[in-house]
């Protein structure tokens, strides 16, 4: 019982932490800082919780975050590999939706990112059932 | 533009492949003496991996589920019209009904999907690893063409059946 109301109010945290980062990202979108807004997205707890809407409210801002690179090259130039990891995770969310401007976006993406991280990094994703997005 | 999803899609289901196809025997755990493509029963978590649907729009995707010993690739093709409709279900039942010739081809496909693959680790050590990989993607690609082929020679005949009917009243 106990340990459902420390479920609950953490959703609650984490979600407020979530609506923040949406905020930054959207500021980081404006000023045309792609590669930094996917940065902040992809960064943060929500992997650790098993709430269904903070993974929501996460992919919700990744997608944004992901819809709005143009540029694979200076994406792949500044971002981080510990970000290779979770980045493979979401795009498979993304490829799961169907909608087609994501699937495109998702899809071109997945290709410079095995390139560039090896099919490691895929089946890293594929066996992480614990750390799900 | 189409062209360039289309070899996108089928990259990103090579790559997926190529990591989801890491198959070890592993007989059954509960029953003794038996060895079941796990992927199929699905009885116990630790065994799976995460399934992933590939979509490249809204009407066509793959499933891949994976497995200690065995994967699952399930396709649904796209299917623009009634006529392509009826021509893909007859098609790939067709192929279905021939599993065996496949060996690596499902009889039935998974629930919402047209056709399904079931490799097992058995036909790792029999076939090579790349070359059951090029057989799918290469599958994929067939496909589409033969759907195309079989639309455009099923309208072809009506037109011309047609024609031959309509002359007697001209």
């Amino acid at each position: 019982m106990a340990s459902e109301h420390v479920e609950a109010d953490n959703a609650e945290a984490i979600i407020t932490r979530i609506e923040h980062k949406s905020r930054k990202i959207e500021s980081l979108l404006k000023q045309n800082k792609p590669v930094e807004a996917l940065k902040t997205a992809l960064e943060g707890p929500p992997p650790k919780t098993k709430d269904e809407r903070c993974k929501s409210a996460n992919w919700i801002a990744v997608h944004r975050a992901i819809m709005a690179i143009k540029d694979l090259d200076s994406l792949f130039f500044a971002l981080d590999p510990e970000y290779y990891d979770i980045l493979m995770k979401y795009l498979y969310r993304g490829l799961s939706t169907g909608d087609r401007p994501t699937c495109d976006q998702c899809l071109r993406i997945h290709e410079r990112l095995t390139e560039k991280a090896g099919l490691g990094c895929i089946l890293r994703s594929l066996a992480d059932t614990v750390n799900t997005v | 533009m189409a062209a360039n999803t289309l070899r996108l899609y089928l990259t990103c289901i090579r790559n997926t492949l190529e990591a989801a196809m890491c198959l070890q025997n592993f007989p059954c755990q509960e029953v003794e003496r038996h060895n079941k493509p796990e992927v199929e029963l699905k009885t116990s978590p630790e065994l799976l991996l995460n399934s992933v649907i590939i979509c490249r729009n809204e009407a066509e995707r793959c499933l891949i589920e994976t497995s200690i010993n065995s994967l699952r690739i399930s396709l649904k093709v796209k299917q623009a019209d009634e006529l392509e409709n009826i021509l893909t279900k007859k098609f790939l039942r067709f192929l279905s009904m021939r599993a065996e010739a496949f060996q690596v081809l499902r009889r039935k496909p998974v629930q919402g999907y047209d056709i399904s693959f079931l490799v097992t680790n058995y036909h790792c050590e029999e076939m090579q690893k790349h070359k059951l990989i090029d057989f799918i993607v290469q599958f994929m690609e067939d496909i589409d063409k033969e759907i195309s082929e079989l639309k455009l020679s099923v309208n072809t005949r009506g037109r011309l059946v047609a024609t031959e009917f309509l002359k007697q009243f001209i």
